[in-house]
């Protein structure tokens, strides 16, 4: 993992505190397949000197991972993703997007938006990430 | 955790007050701060924010309670103990006549520790030039001489008072990274009150919120972020003028629509509202920022605030 290979990326104005930013992002490229089981995460080293963030931040996170069982610590080669992780259900995965999806609508509706209008911005959006 | 792998404290602050003739600006401050943190001291101007920064430095006798520094009082701290600390105040105090080298040779003559490399490398990263008095720099170059002053010695504990308003991004940046450096090998500790929040949101792991000379929360930035939310309450009928919710920071209620900012949000608290008042609840993430101005509206006494 080298500087100009960020996988991870965090807003830290955001009103979700950092590390759970962090959490959601290696779940979700584990339940997408971006990362496969045994594959070794960046130490927190790496990421917090990648992202300009405090050490403790991502120590917490990787913790966290820890006790759920989606990250195991290896000797010698630091975090990986734990070998057991089966593949989240469609529907988990979808529970998790939709939960995100909630929040973006309310804000399109409050700011006026048709039904539409918020599907041409999730479109265009999707049109551009999964080009 | 790291938290616990260090257990000496670099700032204990037990029960500390201090006057100005009838005025008493910091009122039975509690404040501890391990070694290896980076805590943001965050409050409105007149909260107590540099007043409290001089009494950890030995600048201001306190008058009851106890400050330790590095373990000693800090009223008593000796070179020794001096020399494990930088201080960036809010407006540096250079000598016009000395170059910006002179100046760094000058001030590293009274650390032993002072790390020559480091220094040079801050200069140059921070674009200083070595040759010009420091009479003719900017406000920004002087608070970034200032920075490689205090960091120099690669301090213990780095204490800076407001340190960063007259630098542009970049050099922000380039500041943080530099905090960061500090605390990298689990001993040094950084203590800075700003009032740049997101600069604060990236760096600090923890935080402490001064009003009007009390402590009002101090504890983990994540934590504070994942207590604090702003409820968005929708009902089919009129809802209550008075709500009755625990933690309550701040209420907005107009017929069957409110907007509540809440300290401490729960499951059971949300599903307590949507039963009791038959209404649609939204919850909404709030920044540093705005649960700063949360914490601040209005002038009822918040449930933290010691009185």
């Amino acid at each position: 993992m080298s500087r100009a290979d960020p996988i991870f990326v965090v807003h830290p104005s955001s009103g979700v505190p950092i590390y759970r930013q962090l959490i959601d992002q290696v779940e979700a490229l584990v339940a997408g397949g971006g990362l496969q089981p045994g594959d070794t995460v960046p130490s927190v080293r790496q990421v917090a000197a990648a992202l300009g963030i405090n050490m403790m931040t991502v120590s917490k996170a990787w913790s966290r991972l820890e006790a759920d069982g989606l990250l195991q610590r290896d000797r010698g080669r630091g975090m990986v993703v734990a070998v057991s992780q089966e593949t989240r259900s469609l529907a988990d995965r979808k529970g998790q997007v939709r939960a995100l999806v909630d929040q973006a609508v309310v804000r399109g509706l409050q700011l006026g938006l048709s039904p539409a209008q918020i599907l041409a911005v999730v479109k265009s959006s999707l049109e551009e990430k999964s080009s | 955790m790291i938290e616990h792998a260090v257990p000496n404290e670099a700032i204990a602050v037990t029960g500390l007050v201090k006057r100005f003739g009838s005025r008493t600006v910091l009122d039975a401050i509690d404040l501890h701060v391990p070694q290896g943190q980076v805590i943001g001291l965050l409050g409105l101007n007149g909260s107590g924010k540099s007043t409290l920064i001089k009494c950890l430095l030995g600048l201001l006798r306190t008058d009851a309670g106890s400050a330790l520094v590095l373990g000693t009082p800090a009223w008593d701290l000796a070179d020794r103990e001096k020399s494990r600390i930088g201080y960036v105040p809010q407006e540096a105090t250079l000598y016009p006549w000395l170059t910006v080298s002179q100046t760094v040779a000058y001030v590293a003559s009274f650390y032993p520790r002072w790390d020559r490399a480091w220094g040079e490398e801050l200069l140059a990263r921070w674009d200083l030039p070595p040759g010009h008095n420091t009479g003719v720099l900017s406000v920004g170059q002087k608070q970034k001489l200032a920075l490689v002053l205090a960091l120099g010695h690669r301090p213990d504990l780095l204490i800076l008072d407001e340190p960063v308003a007259s630098l542009d991004p970049v050099a922000r940046r380039w500041f943080l990274e530099a905090v960061l450096e500090t605390t990298a090998n689990g001993v040094g500790t950084v203590l800075f009150s700003t009032h740049i929040t997101s600069d604060l949101e990236r760096v600090a792991s923890h935080v402490a919120i001064l009003r009007e000379g009390h402590v009002v929360f101090h504890d983990e930035l994540d934590l504070l972020k994942d207590r604090v939310k702003r409820l968005r309450l929708e009902a089919s009928t009129a809802l209550p003028a008075d709500l009755a919710v625990p933690g309550l920071l701040r209420a907005e209620v107009e017929g069957t629509r409110a907007l509540l900012t809440v300290d401490g949000v729960t499951p059971a608290l949300l599903a307590d509202l949507r039963q009791r008042l038959q209404t649609n609840v939204t919850v909404d993430d709030l920044n540093l920022e705005e649960i700063f101005l949360e914490l601040h509206s209005g002038t009822a006494a918040h449930p933290h605030t010691a009185r």
